[in-house]
């Protein structure tokens, strides 16, 4: 436990206690995020009870930017493990498999790495209701490229090592070979392009959002928090700069981590 | 040269007819159309607009008709902006997002080479170690943010830029530019960075420096060069993202580009003018994609025939 915890650098930290002031907040503050104070709208900060202030209904912006951050990150870490999936199941078959049909798979992402993918995800958000299921099925979906890139690199590498060929040469059959050897070998690499996953998925959730296509009212997020903030940011600036520099701080925090992982890992 | 450049357009047929066909058929499935206002229109008034727009021919006859009217430059009409046609809304929006998408580019370009050339230089003290830290904080700035707070900053309480719109002269695109740039030149000052540190190890160096050369001469004749393939190959995904990221820029600013023209159609179900948006910014994307390559060619002669 001790050496787990001293691997974690600080970015991590900062975004740790994030989630644990995210989950805790709500349970003590005497506002929910959506309940509306009718003698303070649009409070100055440390007015009462609302040490942020309230934004222009007047809500607590500290309970609103609690429930944005938990629906921001829950969405980011689905959104990412759908990545995770796709992109291991694309890869490890690409890479393992290899030749003509790696060749075609690999040829797929590429075009679909081109491809102005945020433009269909907005379609389709657009299409099927604005659901939160579809919001991080469809990042998801467009967030796994680079993992079946890097996982086919890594499968491709471990194919050629010596107790891959030993366990194939002793007739171990491809399914047991690669769930018992390849995958736990991959896990690390798959471990830090996941960290820089998050905070791309964060960014595509917080768009959406912002454009009003994410994420819906009642349930908030940092990328509606933003929004809100940035129209009412003549009357009160601080809706904008709170949620705006909170997750400024997760992303960079985020990303620090993810590619000192990538660093380790590669 | 010739040949690449004709086999990949070869390849952007299929791909842009499969975008248009996916996005067709996408648009389609969704629920509502473009003609139920705030007002609901009288049934006949509703048959009447379907007809004349051709919506109640079967699906694939319509993909059809769009296809082949495409083929002759024309994007049919809109159906919400009822006065004009997708073409004239396009040639409107078309030069603002390409103004936007080309200074970021180039700003970012700027910034991002010469940061990560200093950086490369002073490999391992302490200006390295900070650019690179700032390239890092700047890759992860998302433009929904930094829009907003620029024209909180330099709009509203130092009043030196205007907040929105496309007044006289350049100071409107400085805050959108920059807003779009920042994250790019992030990312480009990293790829400097790494492909310097790589080719400065390399023989040809070790020999030019051996043989006297000045020092400015061996970083740019023989390092940027080939240290800028990476960065050319970003280019491509770049263009995708400066596309996405123009389209919070001009929704933050109130700019008239393609990106607002696409949210708009997008909510409105104005069919021909998301499909217009959608088939415009793919054939961006490809073409930049192509340059990108050429651009590859040039820097890394090994590459031309790949």
């Amino acid at each position: 436990m001790r050496q787990l915890l001293n691997r974690v650098h600080w970015p991590l930290w900062v975004v740790l206690i994030l989630i644990g002031l995210a989950l805790i907040l709500p349970l003590v503050l005497p506002w929910t995020f959506d309940q509306i104070d009718w003698e303070a709208v649009r409070a100055p900060a440390f007015s009462g009870s609302h040490i942020f202030g309230t934004d222009e209904i007047g809500r607590d912006r500290l309970a609103r930017l609690a429930a944005g951050t938990q629906v921001t990150l829950m969405v980011a870490i689905a959104a990412a493990l759908v990545s995770l999936v796709v992109g291991i199941a694309w890869g490890a078959t690409a890479g393992w498999i290899g030749g003509k049909v790696d060749e075609a798979m690999m040829r797929f992402v590429d075009a679909l790495y081109a491809l102005p993918f945020m433009f269909i995800v907005i379609l389709l958000m657009v299409i099927f209701g604005r659901s939160i299921l579809l919001v991080f099925i469809g990042i998801g979906l467009v967030e796994w490229l680079t993992m079946a890139r890097v996982v086919r690199g890594q499968v491709m590498a471990l194919k050629q090592r010596p107790f891959i060929l030993a366990a194939e040469a002793a007739g171990t059959p491809p399914r047991t070979i690669i769930l018992k050897h390849v995958l736990p070998n991959i896990a690390g690499v798959a471990l830090a392009y996941l960290m820089l996953t998050v905070p791309q998925v964060v960014m595509v959730e917080s768009f959406l959002s912002f454009l009003g296509l994410g994420v819906q009212e009642p349930l908030t997020s940092l990328g509606i928090l933003v929004k809100e903030g940035a129209d009412d940011m003549d009357m009160t600036p601080l809706g904008l700069l709170l949620p705006g520099g909170l997750l400024v701080i997760i992303l960079v925090c985020l990303t620090i981590e993810g590619e000192r992982l990538r660093d380790i890992f590669s | 040269m010739l040949a690449l450049v004709a086999r990949r357009l070869m390849t952007a047929i299929p791909t842009l007819l499969a975008i248009i066909l996916a996005s067709f058929f996408l648009m389609r499935l969704a629920p509502g159309g473009p003609f139920d206002g705030e007002r609901p229109l009288p049934p006949e008034t509703q048959a009447a607009l379907q007809t004349a727009y051709g919506l109640d021919k079967p699906l694939w006859e319509q993909a059809w008709i769009y296809i082949s009217r495409l083929a002759q430059g024309d994007f049919g009409p809109s159906l919400v902006y009822r006065d004009f046609t997708v073409s004239e809304l396009v040639a409107q929006g078309l030069p603002i997002s390409l103004t936007l998408g080309g200074l970021a580019i180039a700003l970012a370009l700027l910034i991002g080479v010469s940061a990560g050339l200093f950086a490369a230089v002073r490999a391992g003290k302490a200006a390295d170690k900070t650019i690179m830290m700032l390239a890092t904080v700047a890759t992860a700035l998302p433009t929904f943010v930094t829009g907003p707070a620029l024209a909180l900053l330099f709009g509203l309480w130092l009043g030196l830029l205007p907040v929105s719109g496309t007044g006289e002269g350049w100071s409107w695109l400085t805050m959108p530019v920059v807003a779009l740039a920042l994250p790019v030149s992030g990312a480009i000052a990293k790829l400097t960075r790494a492909g310097l540190a790589t080719v400065l190890k390399q023989d040809h160096i070790r020999t030019a420096r051996a043989r006297g050369l000045p020092e400015t001469k061996i970083l740019f004749k023989h390092g940027l060069r080939p240290a800028l393939v990476p960065v050319a190959s970003y280019l491509g995904p770049a263009a995708a993202g400066l596309l996405t990221g123009a389209v919070v820029v001009e929704t933050v600013f109130g700019l008239p580009g393609l990106g607002r023209y696409f949210v708009q159609g997008a909510l409105n179900r104005d069919y021909p003018l998301v499909l217009g948006v959608v088939t415009l910014y793919a054939a961006l994307i490809i073409l930049f994609n192509l340059f990108a390559d050429l651009i590859y060619g040039w820097l890394d002669p090994r590459m031309r025939d790949g």
